[in-house]
């Protein structure tokens, strides 16, 4: 099977300088692979099995010579003990110092870590087992734990070679032993002294050890490859993903820039349409008051009254370019753009002026209430006040006697205006569809473009307010009262942003 | 003897031009025109009037590029501009230049005259 596994590569030295002075087992373990997190958790069982199998040694040569009474010398087998502390002191280190390497590196010397280990373990193994009865010693079986162990976490062809030294070393101890050519311990007290010498004897156990070993090995290298290609598969499946989320947002946000530039051309656009529609009608208009204004001489009455219903009927055509234009320019969110921090009363004065003589020419009182605090809203000045400008004038345009009352009223989150007249009134009928493009009152003759209205609702709903109107007076349905409202500063600021 | 006030008008509208420039002569001002802002951009340099009245929307350079220029220019920016225009609103932005007053068109060429005469009366003329 291949392992050449392709991993992401440090190419930043420092980077890797700094992972190294990091301390053990901090942060850096979150970067690693879940393949590398596996081989460094089971290296670290191995070594921490083997400060198990010290004790396990020296237990069972302390039980068998003192509670079975079997006799052979024990020094050697606790100075071996010694050594495998000691090595594994080493190894304890080693195994820790993978931790603090950089994610990419960890496999490779972590295997390396992985082989000296159960090459060791295998050689200390044998020379245990020779000093404490050879092929008579149940132990003989632990060649299994390090043939699983190499099976667990190193590749399958290693594993497999791992487990070949381990079936030599014993069958050459064993056979050394069985012609004389090392001395045999025996085990005196719990085997027979000379079974090591029996052919048929020693062939069948090591043919039972070769078997196990190698069907350990098969097992635990087809159970374990599995699980690593698995692990292998998940990460690159990871990454995979992770590249296309981060093309789709690419791909999004190269949208959103489009969309925006298209709408900043439209806007632009809509600007030109409006300057253009308007010129000739604005030349046109100005040529007729220079006449109307007496500069190419006099003119009689009726020519002053026809050119003064030109004039009117020019002022038409200019509200209804304007208006029809402001329509996708609120729509396409411009309001939002002109926002800031405003003073609603300075708005309301600003475009009280002038409506307060057009509404003293009709004999109409212009009452204005405001509170003394000032509110500010966040809003767009120019705007409001053309909703004021529009439902004021429309006020003063359809009352004939009484008064035209105007009241700010501060709330605790928005600001609302109140615009109430004494006029004709809305038909109860026409109530609904008021605010609709081109919709004009049915008891209504003045001139208008009918967009007034829902121009203003969408001005009012684009701060985030409120328009509505009701009759004052349900029974004889005089008179009207518009009123709107205006978030307060911050109110909005979320939803504008 | 007070001399005339010198007024520059800078429009590319001859038949506005024309009103416009009827209209201040009527009040015995001296009135100059240019069609394009770099043509207005030469003649204040050379007439120095005290008065522009300035249009935005021009062919050559507009009346942006001009007001650009212009307040570059230490000699001339301490005269009045007064830009008209046909837009409908400044585009929703604030025009990125100092103009002494800002105003729609249509304006009535009384209105204009009143204009011209306020900005004439505060530098004294």
């Amino acid at each position: 099977m291949s392992e050449n596994v392709r991993v992401p590569e440090i190419k930043d030295e420092a980077a890797s300088a700094h992972t190294k002075s990091m301390t053990v087992g901090e942060s850096s373990a979150s970067q690693y692979t879940p393949e590398e997190r596996a081989l460094i958790l089971r290296v670290g069982v191995y070594v921490r099995m083997r400060w198990l199998v010290v004790l396990g040694i020296v237990a069972a040569t302390l039980i068998a010579s003192l509670v079975f009474d079997i006799s052979f010398p024990t020094l050697p087998v606790y100075i071996i003990s010694g050594v495998i502390f000691l090595y594994n002191l080493a190894f304890f280190r080693w195994t820790n110092s993978l931790k603090a390497e950089p994610t990419g590196v960890v496999l490779r010397k972590g295997e390396t870590v992985a082989n000296v280990q159960v090459l060791t373990d295998l050689v200390i193994l044998t020379v245990l087992l020779h000093y404490a009865g050879g092929i008579e010693n149940p132990f003989i079986f632990f060649y299994l734990a390090h043939t699983i162990t190499a099976g667990i976490v190193l590749p399958q062809r290693r594993a497999y070679q791992l487990a070949t030294v381990a079936v030599s070393m014993i069958t050459l101890l064993v056979f050394l032993e069985y012609a004389g050519a090392v001395p045999h311990v025996n085990l005196e007290g719990f085997v027979l002294p000379d079974r090591y010498k029996e052919l048929s004897r020693v062939l069948a156990v090591l043919i039972a050890l070769a078997t196990l070993v190698y069907g350990s090995t098969y097992v635990t290298t087809a159970v374990l490859g599995e699980l690593r290609r698995r692990q292998r598969d998940m990460a690159a499946l990871k990454d995979k993903l992770l590249e296309k989320r981060t093309e789709e947002l690419e791909q999004i946000s190269a949208e959103v820039v489009k969309l925006e530039d298209e709408r900043r051309n439209f806007t632009r656009f809509l600007g030109v349409v409006t300057h253009d529609l308007r010129s000739p009608l604005v030349a046109t208009q100005s040529v007729i008051t220079y006449i109307l204004e007496g500069y190419t001489g006099e003119i009689t009455y009726g020519q002053k009254d026809l050119l003064e219903r030109a004039v009117r009927r020019i002022d038409e055509l200019l509200t209804l370019i304007t208006d029809l234009l402001d329509i996708p320019r609120i729509e396409t969110g411009q309001i939002s753009r002109e926002m800031r921090e405003i003073s609603l009363n300075e708005v309301i004065q600003k475009s009280l002026e002038g409506l307060d003589s057009v509404a003293q020419q009709k004999g109409l009182a212009l009452k204005v209430e405001m509170p003394s605090s000032s509110p500010s809203v966040y809003g767009a000045g120019r705007r409001l006040q053309q909703v004021m400008t529009n439902l004021v004038s429309n006020a003063i345009n359809y009352t004939n006697e009484g008064a035209v009352s105007v009241k700010v009223i501060e709330n605790e989150k928005d600001v609302r205006v109140e615009i109430s007249d004494t006029g004709i009134g809305i038909k109860p009928e026409d109530m609904p569809r008021l605010f609709t493009d081109f919709f004009r009152g049915s008891n209504v003759t003045a001139k208008g473009t009918g967009l007034g209205l829902s121009i203003s609702k969408r001005i009012v709903e684009a701060h985030g307010g409120k328009i509505w109107v009701e009759s004052p007076d349900p029974e004889t349905h005089a008179g009207s009262r518009f009123t709107f409202t205006i978030p307060k500063k911050g109110a909005e600021m979320t939803k504008g942003k | 003897m007070k001399r005339k006030p010198k007024i520059l008008i800078v429009d590319d509208d001859v038949d506005l031009v024309q009103v416009m420039k009827g209209a201040l002569e009527s009040k015995l001002f001296e009135v100059i025109v240019a069609h394009n802002g770099k043509d207005g951009l030469q003649k204040a340099k050379s007439e120095k009037p005290d008065i522009v009245i300035l249009d935005i929307m021009m062919p050559v350079m507009d009346g942006w590029a001009f007001a650009e220029q212009y307040n570059k220019d230490p000699a001339l920016a301490k005269t009045p501009v007064l830009a008209l225009t046909s837009f409908s609103d400044s585009l929703g932005q604030p025009f990125p230049f100092q103009v002494s007053e800002y105003m729609q068109k249509p304006l009535k060429p009384k209105d204009l005259i009143a204009k011209v005469e306020g900005h004439l009366k505060r530098l004294g003329l």
